[in-house]
């Protein structure tokens, strides 16, 4: 049976005897699963370093505390009508979702990469294909849960001040339909950018960078467009901003509010964001497939 | 039926050949893959698990086929790769208990297995510990732990001695040779050392260059070579005196180091005839043996063969 460790040296081996497995082995089905997970929790820094929750779980209240103090104010003013805009909290809070992708997308890309587990998880059973689908999963639901959170909590918040039930649960409905296409797009960009660059560091300015500037472009370029009455141009330089594009999508086709200065404003221009925002998502995973079938002969 | 065999396999990148029309047959036990850097070990060993793909040629690990069954292989193996692969920033328990859960085994299985198997790689109070703080045998052990958690049937353990210090080189040959022989896990663990394999494995397979330069048994490798060896000591250039002699009495025989190498095999009297030759000449004689082959020795011989084509 086991000993106890001798003396300061470590690593003494114990003889107890080795044990066979015998019990049930599950599929790949399982093992995804479990990398899901693994990978949700890790994105929040759970199940790692003390020091690798700070930044995830500060971010994520920083999200939430507008909305509890708008829910504060709705409860005890009883101010329900037009005070709540549930499509464009997200673009309020740009710049918290935007730090929170850029660094915890390299903890699912390129921590694995970088420290070589890769070619312990391509060693097991689960190819390489789902390996890649599963880690955006991870990264995908994380961001989920980071911007649709607050969203829910205003909803349940303007629910209990005996806000409208029916007009509420629509704004609510279609601006998560916003949240979770957006989620989709920056999962797949901020994927992208954490796989190849490999550096975390590196990652995260290059995710910042790429979204605040790609946003700020919309906005500045949008300004100018609309003084010159060039709309066309100012939709089509919407489409440069996973925020204005998202934003068009939810406007246009959902029916609410945009925060950008020039919104789609026929369906066939909706319709366009909305294909530009699937093919973003579709290409990008296709990129992050191929990537991650290159890394198993490394 | 052997658990690996490989057919011609060949694998190039470019014009950089790694193997060459490989064949072999391997079967269950400990089999050491020796062989210089860059001699296609670590390639090898990729492709059997599908995750390099081969130029030429096929294998079978278990009968299933590297090209189409890499799953089923890879759900009866284990790999404990040569360079580092682990997360700094997670314990050792929750990162081996994790990768039992990708490979299959349920949450409870897979935390007992992973207790267990760290306590058998000597990872004590130590896998409660962020792995980025351990010290390179402590990552050996942890990088072992990962790899035999799910019980596999084979380990490929690429240079587990690497970076290790004597002692704790000791440790890993001694927990290598016990997988295979109490675990009842084969073992095809590759190193450059030749030395370390000669102790911990039953077969040998010798790879130079990406070609096959020997396959056998380690007692062949170590088997008596029928030469035998004479060490003789005296005033003056005793060893010169002796071997003249002895090749006056008819007995061919060559100088090697500070013996006399003899090559008479067959002779009944010769030990006999080796004494009164030392009387003769007035030389103690210190030493005659026989002389044992090293695994070195087949490397010599195969790279000096290599060479002359």
């Amino acid at each position: 049976m086991a000993q106890p460790t001798e003396g300061p040296r470590s690593g003494v081996i114990h003889d107890i005897g080795y044990r066979p497995y015998t019990g049930p082995r599950l599929g790949t089905g399982a093992a995804a699963r479990s990398l899901f997970v693994t990978g949700l929790l890790n994105a929040y820094g759970i199940g790692r370093s003390g020091r690798a929750k700070g930044l995830p779980m500060t971010l994520l209240a920083m999200m939430l505390v507008p909305a509890a103090i708008m829910v504060a104010v709705m409860v005890t003013l009883g101010l329900t009508e037009g005070f709540l805009d549930y499509g464009s909290y997200p673009v309020t809070l740009m710049l918290v979702i935007v730090i929170f992708v850029a660094a915890q997308a390299p903890v699912l890309f390129s921590r694995d990469l970088r420290s070589g587990a890769i070619s312990l998880y391509l060693a097991r059973p689960l190819p390489a294909t789902s390996y890649a689908l599963v880690r955006w999963a991870s990264l995908f639901v994380a961001i989920l849960v980071f911007i649709g959170l607050p969203v829910t909590v205003l909803y349940v918040g303007a629910l209990t001040a005996e806000a409208d039930v029916s007009e509420h649960t629509g704004d609510y409905l279609a601006a998560m339909v916003g949240i979770v296409l957006l989620s989709a797009v920056l999962a797949t960009l901020s994927g992208l950018v954490a796989a190849h660059t490999r550096r975390r560091g590196l990652a995260v300015g290059v995710t910042i960078i790429a979204l605040l500037v790609s946003t700020g472009v919309v906005s500045a370029v949008q300004a100018i467009t609309s003084q010159q009455g060039n709309e066309t141009a100012g939709l089509v330089v919407g489409l440069l901003s996973p925020f204005s594009l998202v934003d068009g999508v939810q406007a246009e086709l959902l029916g609410g509010q945009s925060s950008f200065m020039v919104p789609p404003d026929t369906t066939g221009w909706g319709l366009l964001y909305l294909v530009v925002c699937l093919a973003v998502v579709a290409a990008g995973l296709w990129l992050l497939v191929r990537y991650y079938r290159k890394q198993a002969g490394r | 039926m052997g658990i690996i065999e490989t057919q011609g396999l060949t694998k190039r990148y470019g014009q950089v050949t790694a193997l060459e029309g490989l064949d072999l047959v391997l079967d269950d036990g400990v089999t050491g893959l020796v062989g210089a850097n860059g001699a296609g070990k670590s390639t090898l060993i990729k492709i059997l698990l599908g995750l390099l793909g081969a130029t030429q040629g096929t294998a079978q690990v278990f009968g299933h086929d590297i090209r189409a069954e890499g799953a089923q292989i890879r759900t009866l193996v284990g790999y404990m790769p040569e360079h580092d692969c682990l997360p700094p920033d997670v314990r050792a328990i929750d990162f081996v208990v994790h990768m039992a859960r990708m490979s299959g085994l349920p949450p409870t299985a897979a935390r007992e297995r992973a207790a267990d198997v760290l306590r058998h790689v000597g990872l004590a109070e130590e896998r409660y510990r962020l792995m980025g703080g351990y010290s390179t045998g402590m990552k050996q052990r942890a990088k072992l732990a990962q790899a035999l958690v799910h019980d596999p049937r084979l380990v490929f353990l690429d240079e587990p001695t690497n970076g290790l210090d004597p002692a704790a080189r000791d440790d890993m040959l001694a927990l290598v040779s016990k997988i295979g022989r109490e675990f009842g896990i084969s073992v095809l663990v590759t190193s450059h050392l030749l030395g370390e394999l000669e102790r911990v494995s039953d077969h040998v397979v010798v790879l130079d260059g990406g070609r096959l330069l020997r396959s056998s048994a380690t007692t062949e490798f170590t088997s008596d070579t029928g030469l035998l060896l004479v060490e003789v000591l005296g005033d003056g250039d005793a060893q010169t005196a002796m071997g003249e002699r002895l090749a006056a009495h008819g007995i061919p025989c060559r100088p090697r180091g500070q013996l006399i190498e003899i090559n008479a095999p067959g002779r009944a009297d010769l030990h006999d005839l080796i004494r009164d030759t030392a009387v003769e000449v007035g030389v103690g004689l210190v030493r005659l043996a026989a002389d044992h082959r090293r695994i070195e020795d087949v490397f010599r011989e195969g790279a000096g063969h290599g060479a002359a084509h």
